[in-house]
């Protein structure tokens, strides 16, 4: 198939997500992925620290109770089935590890950061670009800003990194 | 009503095909901002913009009629500093939460890293959160403007159309009207860009309309160089 011969156009791939995302927008809700994610490290934490233990942290007991039965967490992992798939057939899969010290310092940070940062804003990139804002939601602008403002950033930090 | 299990792999079916169509076009969010600021290329910008518009106008048009689930919780400036911290996040690791779950999908270790990082870091804020209470749970969430907390209320399309009575789809479609205006500016810079490098001769740009899509080649090299969205300085050298 030619699907998995050439790239394809960003804005194709793109405009077939949106018309995807308005059905689910109808049947469940627009696309997030920082919900479903939160639920994975409830889960991970439950299977980890114990569900005892977790139960003492009003957060897993007020915000997010963890339970498989949430729709976002299967969104997650569908992308990571799906890309799984699409590599394997056009023969793209195969292992890559950052070799540089530097990479893995920049991904640990950058990871905690995307954490926090979706705990304390309720929101991720994706339900900012492809929930919020196109539900005209004032949090979605507000988000917008923040994450232009945050991507400025840290291209300045990435950068400086690059040139050392 | 669809049911727990309906909504699950509806979920997964969408994630899935996200997961393939993201996969095949190397798109990504975090190259869709850091390229356009570093680089000066849009090729992810305006993919972005594109289903922005498609999803505006489906979102409020659905509203309109009554349907669709919107999110509803309270805006608060909470979403600023937050998203502020992921977007300066999002560029060191090279991902976003798209692409961390579709570069894992791939084999890439450094994106598995993030992953589990981004949830350390979720479950560090929800120890944070268990003693600073804040931002309010949206159990709690009331609708209504809470300034001591820093929250402003419910506020997006179907507030503004319960409010005023206009039904959503008119600011939906003063919203794609600006969207649209901003996928012109870029055409038009990138046009702006390439007369610049001597690609294209001013004339030929204005009578091709063709001459829009077409990217500077050594910008789209790049772009296929770096793997699957070409973000994170680590794919480069896999």
């Amino acid at each position: 198939m030619d699907l998995f011969k050439k790239t394809l156009d960003p804005i194709i791939a793109l405009a077939i997500i949106a018309l995807l995302d308005v059905f689910l927008f109808v049947i469940v809700g627009a696309w997030t992925v920082g919900g479903g994610e939160t639920m994975l490290a409830g889960l991970v934490a439950k299977y980890v620290l114990g569900a005892k233990t977790l139960a003492r942290i009003p957060f897993w007991t007020l915000v997010f109770t963890p339970t498989w039965a949430y729709w976002k967490i299967y969104i997650s992992l569908g992308m990571g089935f799906g890309a799984f798939v699409a590599a394997v057939l056009s023969k793209e899969f195969y292992w890559r590890v950052p070799r540089h010290l530097s990479e893995w310092v920049m991904i640990t940070i950058g990871g905690l950061l995307m954490g926090i940062g979706i705990r304390l804003s309720f929101v991720c990139n994706v339900s900012t670009f492809f929930g919020l804002t196109p539900e005209m939601n004032l949090g979605g602008y507000l988000a917008v800003s923040g994450i232009v403002a945050g991507a400025w950033v840290g291209s300045f930090i990435y950068k400086k990194v690059l040139e050392a | 009503m669809i049911t727990v299990t309906g909504q699950c792999v509806a979920a997964f079916i969408f994630g899935s095909t996200v997961g393939l169509l993201v996969q095949r076009s190397r798109w990504c969010n975090t190259s869709a901002l850091r390229d356009a600021m570093l680089f000066k290329n849009y090729r992810n910008t305006k993919a972005l913009l594109v289903a922005m518009m498609i999803l505006t106008l489906g979102f409020t048009g659905f509203i309109s009629v009554g349907n669709g689930n919107p999110m509803r919780f309270d805006v608060g400036i909470n979403q600023f500093i937050g998203l502020f911290l992921f977007g300066i996040g999002m560029v060191l690791a090279g991902a976003c939460t798209v692409s961390s779950w579709v570069k894992t999908g791939e084999g890439n270790i450094g994106a598995l890293w993030a992953l589990l990082f981004l949830i350390i870091g979720l479950f560090v804020s929800s120890l944070l959160w268990s003693f600073t209470y804040w931002p309010p749970a949206p159990a709690t969430m009331t609708g209504q403007p809470n300034l001591a907390a820093l929250q402003f209320g419910f506020a997006d399309a179907l507030t503004l159309q319960q409010k005023t009575g206009i039904p959503a789809i008119v600011f939906g479609l003063i919203q794609f009207a600006a969207l649209f205006g901003l996928y012109r500016l870029i055409l038009r810079k990138e046009r702006a860009i390439q007369t610049a490098r001597g690609q294209v001769q001013p004339e030929a740009a204005k009578s091709s309309p063709q001459v829009d899509a077409a990217m500077p080649e050594p910008a789209i090299g790049a772009v296929m160089a770096g793997g699957a969205g070409a973000s994170g300085s680590y794919q480069e050298e896999a």
